[in-house]
């Protein structure tokens, strides 16, 4: 009889103590006929005013001081390095470096790079014109935003926006000592970024790219539109695909050897898994220049953008010559890098937990960046009357429709090869499918065709998803042409739109269905100490109701507790 | 950064959840709870610093050989730490790194041949390292007084097939150093090794072949832990109810 009183109580108790949060509509309603509406509560909506301040104060400064003076123009080793408008530059005596070789460099200039003394060795001048045509690049592999077995933050970071750090594999020129700024810092030093170095040789230079593979997984270097014989000299692979070599495996180190007869955009990527390996960072651009008389090259161009040492044959046509290399993410597949730490498991789900077709991309990035950080470092900027030379590649796994406001601009090449001048078309949207090239001519002189005139005038993929960071605009891939009396001279540009320093916070990129209680509908009440109580006596009093249902329907039961 | 400066954080971190499994889960949880709790002491040798210095700006203040073979950074073998009046002993190591090296660590592409240096006090220790891969590696100790060695680091670095050497001489008192190859994955994948000096201040996280990883797979719950979570329940509940006066 104890067992059915104690039914009834825990019955009473469980109905008394249920969340109200998860009463029916209609029982709702029916309360409120009785006791009538609950009073107008104030926390129960989103109030814009109190919730916007939050999510507009920037955590970061839109463009951070140049400390170390590296947008200057300057003379390093006696390369002579053009000014960098953007904010933020590239490192002077890594691009000094570069052009003379690190095998003819100061060993001072080397320290400040970062770059190991045989990361680019500049050779004989086979031609006698003047500059060195055997060159020999070291390319190394390095994770950025990889996973730990001890942390919880990824290694070695690199955001590609504001609190978006996704796992990815870059190509690195062959660097030395600490991976991070410094050893308090998690932040990558700046040779290691995404994209993967451009990089630029002479026709008929005899060419060396060794690729040591300092990565746990398997790599290898296709050379992708660039002259290339299938088999080296020695009878080795030199296409980098499955046909022509086995896997680069840790630890290894393989030569690929090039004479490029002819000349184009090209690009290079890993062809290991290429499905994986290419959309993980693996991926650069690559330029064959005309040959010249003291065309001293060069050679990389770090996280792709500006050239600051352009080559003879673009300084006799163009003004400025930019690298804009465009691809997209999945953090699908980035994300398993950070998942395990364990690269056979990290393998068994490249291969078979990770599915491109049923995938999409969530990043579009420009030179490694997505926006608010593309106009940090890849604004094209320009003054009237100048001819600037855009080498455009989509790298990614989307088609790309690259659309400049307030211009058009001129295909003068595509994948590489010159086009007869009738077909040179020039257009607004210039689409690019995965893996090709154009070399843009942008006209800066106001005619009313080529430009309408100074201003700050985006250049953004037309294609909706690019534009965002997995699915928040402004994102991915935007970016702007900049008149120079449009530009601060910090080097952002002067809008008049919206005030750009609400992009530079996490939260602004943070989706909504990550965010507790961020739509009123949805609202999700305080967790008090009160409400605590009162699920805790409705799990006891449920628990009571059920253990004394249990009692009363096992008559074995209950005989055990009356004798 | 990263493996030693979170280590009393993420062991803090880990409190409530294990508070929580045991009160819930009871016995039928020592195992997993074990795992969970067995606290390796921390080494908190390594020194926050306050100073921040781009890499370029301190790369250049370090005392450094650079050559074909690779680097030598801050060798030192004859300035005493101020806590040591003389050499107490010479203690030499040959260090072979690479791929190889990686059989004696589960789950990981690198390695050393040896991941746990133990060594007295003020002793000398002379390093000899040996990379047997293609690459560059490194033999990268940090938290040695920064008086002596700029950022508090003695560094080694040889390319692939290469071979340097470099010395240093460690201070007086008990404790455990960080060495490691500091490329990007590498001390994660197993090249992490630790230097006990004297009794030491206890080992650090996942070094191969000493010391667990802290985030380890096995800490997922089994399957069946929450049908077997509520049949105890449940059978707690029919025990009290059937119980006698
Ligand atoms: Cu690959
Ligand atoms: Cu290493």
């Amino acid at each position: 009889m104890r067992a059915a009183v104690l039914l009834i109580i825990g019955l009473v108790l469980s109905a008394a103590l249920f969340p109200p949060q998860w009463y029916p509509p209609r029982l709702r309603f029916e309360i409120a006929q009785i006791v009538g509406t609950p009073a107008y509560d104030e926390s129960a909506g989103s109030n814009m005013t109190a919730a916007e301040p939050e999510m507009m104060a920037p955590t970061e400064e839109a463009c951070p001081e140049d400390l170390l003076g590296w947008r200057d123009a300057q003379t390093i080793d006696g390369v002579e390095i053009a000014a960098a408008p953007t904010c933020v530059a590239d490192n002077p005596y890594a691009i000094a470096a570069f052009v003379r070789g690190t095998n003819n460099v100061s060993t001072d200039t080397l320290l400040r790079a970062g770059l190991a003394p045989d990361a680019v060795v500049k050779g004989a001048d086979l031609d006698g014109d003047g500059d060195p045509d055997e060159i020999h690049i070291r390319l190394e592999v390095a994770e950025l935003n990889g996973g730990s077995p001890d942390e919880q933050e990824p290694t070695a970071q690199f955001a590609l926006a504001p609190g978006i750090t996704p796992g990815l594999w870059v190509f690195a020129p062959k660097s030395f000592g600490m991976a991070t700024e410094n050893f308090e810092s998690n932040v990558a030093m700046d040779l290691l970024r995404l994209p993967s170095p451009s990089m630029r040789i002479e026709q008929g230079d005899v060419v060396k790219v060794t690729l040591e593979n300092t990565h746990y997984m398997p790599h290898t270097i296709h050379f992708h539109g660039v002259d290339h014989t299938y088999l080296t000299a020695d009878g080795q692979g030199n296409d980098g695909t499955m046909t022509s070599e086995n896997p680069l495996m840790p630890g290894e180190a393989r030569t690929y050897e090039l004479n490029p007869r002819s000349t184009g955009t090209a690009f290079y990527h890993c062809h290991v898994q290429s499905q994986a390996h290419i959309l993980m960072g693996l991926q650069g651009m690559f330029v064959v220049e005309e040959n010249r008389p003291s065309n001293t090259l060069q050679t990389l161009n770090i996280g792709a953008g500006q050239v600051r040492v352009t080559s003879q044959s673009s300084r006799e046509s163009y003004t400025q010559e930019y690298d804009l290399h465009y691809t997209d993410l999945d953090s699908g597949l980035s994300g398993i890098i950070q998942r395990s730490n364990d690269p056979v498991e990290i393998e068994r789900w490249i291969h078979g937990g990770y599915n491109l077709i049923e995938s999409e991309s969530d990043y579009y990035t420009l030179n490694g960046r997505s926006f608010p950080y593309t106009f940090r470092e890849s604004l094209v900027v320009t003054g009237p009357d100048e001819l600037i030379r855009l080498r455009v590649l989509n790298a990614g796994s989307e088609g790309l429709s690259l659309h400049p406001h307030g211009h058009k601009a001129t295909a003068t090449h595509l994948d590489g090869v010159l086009q007869s001048e009738g077909a040179q078309v020039t257009r607004d949207v210039f689409w690019l499918a995965p893996g090709q090239r154009a070399d843009l001519t942008l006209n800066t002189t106001n005619d009313g065709l080529h430009s309408y005139g100074s201003g700050v005038w985006m250049l953004h993929d037309h294609g909706g998803r690019g534009i965002t960071n997995n699915g928040i605009a402004p994102g991915g891939n935007m970016n702007a042409i900049v008149y120079r009396e449009f530009l601060q001279p910090d080097g952002w540009p002067i809008s008049q739109g919206e005030d750009m320093n609400m992009f530079f916070n996490p939260e602004f990129y943070r989706r909504a269905d990550d965010m507790a209680g961020a739509s009123a509908s949805g609202a999700e009440t305080e967790f008090t100490a009160w409400f605590m109580l009162r699920v805790m006596g409705f799990g006891l009093a449920l628990g009571l109701a059920l253990a004394s249902l249990v009692k009363l329907m096992f008559p074995v039961v209950r005989s055990a507790d009356e004798s | 950064m990263k493996a030693e400066r979170s280590h009393s954080r993420l062991s803090l971190r880990a409190l409530p959840s294990l508070v929580l499994l045991m009160l819930c889960c009871g016995q039928g949880f020592a195992q997993v709870g074990s795992s969970t709790i067995e606290v390796i002491p921390i080494a908190d040798r390594v020194p926050l610093a306050r100073e921040v210095h781009s890499q370029h700006e301190h790369a250049a203040d370090h005392n450094m050989q650079f050559d074909d073979r690779g680097m030598v950074m801050n060798s030192n073998s004859d300035v005493l730490p101020q806590d040591c009046e003389s050499i107490s002993e010479d203690i030499e190591f040959t260090v072979r790194a690479g791929t190889d090296y990686a059989l004696n660590a589960a789950g990981r592409t690198f390695g050393f041949d040896v991941h746990d240096y133990r060594v007295p006090p003020c002793s000398r220790v002379t390093i000899h390292f040996y990379n047997d891969d293609q690459v560059r590696h490194q033999w990268m100790l940090h938290g040695l007084p920064r008086y002596l060695y700029p950022q508090g680091m003695f560094h080694l670095e040889a390319n692939g097939g290469q071979h340097v050497m470099g010395s240093f001489i460690v201070p007086s008192d008990d404790a455990t150093y960080l060495v490691h190859c500091d490329i990007t994955q590498h001390m994660e994948k197993g090249m992490k090794a630790q230097l006990v000096v004297g009794a030491g201040s206890g080992d650090l996280w996942s070094v191969p072949g000493v010391s667990a990883d802290f985030n380890r797979p096995t800490e997922k719950v089994p399957r069946g832990t929450w049908l077997l979570m509520t049949a105890m329940g449940m059978l707690a509940g029919a025990m009290l109810i059937t119980m006698k006066r």
